[in-house]
């Protein structure tokens, strides 16, 4: 295994960490995962609603995180106490729990890691397009029978 | 009653502030999703309180800290964040924020923190 390999794992199990401790923290159910993978440059893996982080600083690249509406429904229910939250509020929880995760990797890397604001849509649009040059890794996670995926780009 | 000002891009996180203010003197005399509309709304609704997000588009919750502070420097401001690194954290005391809580909260962490907040002086 290279250094490189070996930073990136790093890398990627402070963003399980993160996700882990969000859900656990807010609903005291913990997240699931799976072996991550890295994603083929034409493999799409969105589900239904999307919240996404640019990144800058020490590192740059990605990071989102996919989930259907009946995951986002059901943690603004246990969260905000909603019943039924518009296509909206799920969109806006999307770009919440996406901002919260990248956030609070500055934890470990500090304020050289550079987030933006997050971007939320909903299925797959057309114009999306991921860099090239940057190995995306793919992690399903499960929390309370929601699969969903963190996608992570960054180099 | 203490006038309060809600500031977070995330309309969740909105709510779920709102949610917790039941035992508290606060009236709530607006919303702003923005820094860039925060400022007009202190400047306009004068607010006793305000709870601040960071990462906001248009202006951040730190520039917008430091222009508030100049403009209104007796408010009493709650920076909720998801940036949890300790350098932003003490940047945004040194700029005059007078709690800082980080994401993600739970209405128990909300509720301290105004407890903290409102019995400062």
């Amino acid at each position: 295994m290279d250094t490189q390999q070996e930073q990136f794992e790093k890398t990627v199990n402070v963003f399980i960490n993160s996700v882990d401790n969000y859900f656990t923290y807010l609903t005291k159910q913990s997240v699931s995962t799976s072996a991550p993978y890295v994603k083929d440059a034409n493999e799409v893996m969105l589900k239904e609603c999307t919240g996404m982080i640019g990144i800058s600083g020490n590192k740059k690249g990605f990071i989102y995180i996919s989930g259907g509406m009946d995951m986002y429904r059901d943690l603004i229910k246990t969260y905000v106490g909603l019943d039924n939250p518009s296509t909206n509020d799920m969109l806006d929880m999307a770009g919440e729990l996406s901002n919260v995760v990248a956030g609070n990797v500055r934890q470990t890397y500090s304020n050289e890691f550079m987030i933006t604001v997050p971007i939320v849509f909903q299925g797959s649009p057309t114009k999306l397009k991921f860099p090239d040059d940057v190995p995306i890794y793919v992690i399903p996670i499960k929390w309370n029978q929601h699969e969903a995926y963190m996608v992570i780009g960054l180099k | 009653m203490k006038k309060l000002l809600i500031v977070d891009d995330s309309s969740m996180m909105r709510q779920t502030i709102e949610q917790n203010l039941g035992d508290y003197e606060l009236e709530i005399v607006g919303t702003a999703g923005n820094g860039k509309e925060a400022l007009e709304m202190v400047q306009d609704k004068k607010p006793d309180v305000v709870t601040l997000d960071i990462t906001m588009p248009e202006m951040d919750g730190l520039d917008c800290l430091e222009k508030m502070m100049k403009i209104a420097p007796e408010t009493r401001v709650m920076i909720i964040t998801a940036l949890s690194d300790k350098l932003t954290g003490l940047e945004a005391l040194k700029k005059g924020a007078r709690e800082y809580l980080y994401k993600p909260v739970t209405h128990e962490d909300l509720r301290e923190g105004f407890d903290l907040l409102l019995n400062k002086k």
